[in-house]
């Protein structure tokens, strides 16, 4: 039952912003209450998760919302992140109009986009629905748009625009892809219900050539929406132009919603023709964009920008991990999407404070951020350790746990691959980021301290990533076991 | 119809296409509703009339008459090549349903080979057009592709899907509309091939 609460804060919260009398940019009085909200929202998606452990099944309500332990797990994944950045939101935004950069009014439609933007994120896990499933994306992307453009400056509508384009052509293929499932099911299952539930049981029956190509219009098309390479190029300049906050959204939890759309259709295809088409599929795709991911972090000079191929590279990481199969890749791969959504929120936080105050992009004119903004400074050192996967921070373990069962289920050249590209990406970043970190700050710069608002998100993704790398909590490790038991089919 | 479209050098005739189109689609789906006498196909009928074939066009037209675009269309490909093109993707997407889909009806074939060919006819047309509202037609003509294949391959998709799909289409259009003013009033044009601040 804690999918309703879920789901309806944020509508409110998006309702109240846009009310005549509230004012969110120059008191801090709704950017509070909006944290709250989704602070007990996530609180709500731990519930939700222990309700559905305890009850050991998935709950649905009137055949249309349905919340299996793999939808806890990433209702529970995008309501932290959500929460985080709100959080940060609120001393953002308030820098921001009393910089004059936003007008109160603008200041009241970010928060009501904002949210309007975590509901969207938040119906894809819980309708049962595949072509439910399709529109609430296609909503996240019209919603986030706005959001990416949102300074109203050439290049963010640019950004916005090529965004939308881009998105909307791959997701009418992951329509197609869906019409498809949608017709085998309906002539050879014999029922007419695009349900995944439904789906699922009648899947031994449905015609295998028909699944092979309609799961690959899905791939192709939810895969443009996850960022992968080649159809990623919408992604850099997305996340470049879009706000800090907003930027850990789309990097942290949008990208994974598309993956959690393609992993339903998966299990489909996987009880009809076994796991052996897809697998390689998602190894195919999840190599390539690691690879071309990497590549790019390496000669990026835009921080934001590199920091979206990186998101490029992690999704590569996750489509590896889901393609080698087995419980512990798949496992690694659920991990990793809860590690790099806090992994690349902190950089983003971080980074989107050193662009304001240095008022670049480029990482060769930013020059002494851990000496003129000492905390976020250190944040951006931490964030680039936790984010390529050094022990003892969590990605570290997501990442291991991928390759070892890759390299234990002797896939050799595709874990030599992957621990290659993954090498190539700590280098690049590492030595990307420690240069505008480093070195004499410039001239005349004072020295600036973070908002308690900025302080209090920074320190819960610090806690989230370490206490996840030292160990797990005995709870989360079982919803993410039982999670991929989910994605297994078993 | 969606040949007379990659021919169409100027955004009235480009409109006016897409306005066809969505008829004859509308006729079609009307023959089906008609022959399955089904409420719910009726209610989907009185939509896709609504919506495409009289809100969308014109929500089109006025964005283009505000913005003064009524020239040319920034042709990257002229009409015969595209012509061509076009032939040529429907012939690709012919191979693709015989060889590989093969469906066993032979009206769910030709059916769906239409709609592969509306769709990839659209992709076509984003490609080789750089007017931004051009793009959004292209967008439309492929969305109707789809509405195609769905209503004659699988006799529509369950209700809700198909109205809320409905909607979607509506807001797409309206925030490319959107867009489209922005990029109109920032860059006084809207040649998207000269949108290119962004790279790498």
């Amino acid at each position: 039952m804690e999918i309703f609460p879920i789901l309806l804060i944020p509508l409110a919260l998006a309702g109240i912003a846009v009310l005549p009398g509230v004012r969110a940019g120059r008191s801090r009085k709704f950017g509070v209450l909006n944290a709250a909200g989704h602070f007990a929202n996530a609180a709500l998606a731990v519930l939700l998760a222990l309700g559905l452990m305890r009850s050991g099944g998935p709950a649905s309500f009137f055949g249309f919302f349905y919340a299996d332990l793999l939808s806890a797990f990433f209702i529970l994944t995008i309501s932290v992140i959500n929460f985080i950045s709100a959080l940060y939101s609120i001393g953002y935004i308030s820098a921001d109009v009393k910089d004059g950069v936003m007008s109160e009014r603008k200041a009241k439609a970010y928060y009501s986009l904002f949210n309007l933007f975590a509901l969207s994120m938040l119906c894809v896990p819980v309708v049962s629905n595949l072509g439910m499933v399709w529109v609430a994306i296609e909503v996240t992307t019209l919603v986030s748009a706005f959001l990416v453009g949102f300074y109203n400056k050439k290049e963010s509508i640019e950004a916005a625009w090529k965004y939308i384009i881009i998105c909307s052509v791959g997701i009418t293929l992951a329509l197609l892809g869906t019409i498809l499932f949608y017709y085998t099911a309906s002539r050879d299952g014999g029922i007419s219900s695009l349900n995944w539930t439904d789906m699922e049981t009648v899947a031994g029956s449905l015609n295998p050539s028909i699944l092979k190509v309609a799961f690959l219009f899905i791939l192709v098309g939810y895969g443009t929406k996850a960022g992968f390479v080649p159809m990623h190029t919408w992604l850099p300049d997305a996340h470049s132009q879009a706000l800090a906050p907003i930027s850990a959204m789309l990097s942290g939890v949008l990208l994974p919603t598309a993956i959690y759309a393609i992993i339903r259709f998966a299990t489909i295809t996987n009880v009809c023709i076994g796991t052996g088409y897809t697998g390689n599929l998602f190894m195919l795709f999840g190599l390539v964009s690691l690879g071309v991911g990497a590549g790019f972090v390496l000669v990026q000079r835009d921080i934001k920008r590199l920091l979206a191929y990186s998101s490029v590279e992690n999704i590569g990481i996750i489509a590896t991990g889901l393609g080698f199969g087995g419980t512990v890749a798949i496992y690694g791969a659920l991990f990793h999407v809860f590690n790099h959504a806090a992994a690349k929120s902190l950089m983003f936080f971080a980074a989107g404070r050193a662009v304001k105050k240095y008022k670049s992009h480029n990482i060769r004119e930013i020059r002494g951020i851990i000496s003129a903004m000492p905390f976020a400074g250190a944040m951006l050192i931490i964030g680039v350790f936790a984010l390529t996967g050094s022990p003892p921070f969590s990605a570290f373990f997501s990442e291991i746990m991928i390759l070892l069962a890759g390299f234990k289920m002797g896939l050799w050249p595709q874990a030599a691959l992957l621990l290659l590209f993954m090498a190539v990406a700590f280098g690049a970043i590492v030595f990307n980021i420690s240069r505008p970190v480093f070195g004499g700050k410039p001239e005349g710069m004072p020295v600036e301290g973070e908002p308690l608002s900025g302080k209090l998100a920074f320190g819960i993704l610090l806690l989230l990533i370490c206490v996840m790398g030292i160990a797990a909590p005995g709870l989360f490790r079982d919803l993410l076991l039982a999670a991929s038991e989910i994605i297994r089919g078993a | 119809m969606a040949f007379a479209m990659v021919a169409a050098k100027r955004m009235s005739a480009l409109i006016f296409g897409f306005r066809a189109q969505s008829f004859f689609l509308f006729l079609l789906t009307f023959i089906l509703a008609f022959r399955e006498n089904s409420t719910q196909l009726y209610f989907i009928t009185t939509m896709l009339f609504a919506i495409k074939v009289v809100l969308v066009p014109n929500f089109l037209r006025r964005v283009a008459r505000r913005i003064k675009v009524n020239e040319d269309l920034g042709l990257s490909a002229n009409p015969t090549v595209s012509i061509f093109a076009a032939v040529l993707l429907s012939y690709m997407a012919y191979l693709f349903t015989g060889k590989i889909l093969s469906f066993p009806g032979e009206f769910e074939n030709s059916a769906f080979f239409v709609s592969l060919s509306v769709t990839m006819i659209g992709i076509f047309l984003m490609m080789a057009r750089m007017k931004a509202l051009a793009q959004i037609i292209g967008l439309l003509v492929m969305e109707n592709g789809m509405f195609l294949a769905a209503a004659s391959v699988s006799g529509g998709m369950p209700f809700i899907v198909e109205i809320a799909i409905f909607f979607d289409i509506l807001l797409v259009v309206i925030i490319l509309g959107v867009f489209v003013f922005k990029i109109n009033k920032l860059f006084t044009h809207i040649d998207v091939d000269k949108l290119t601040e962004l790279k790498g």
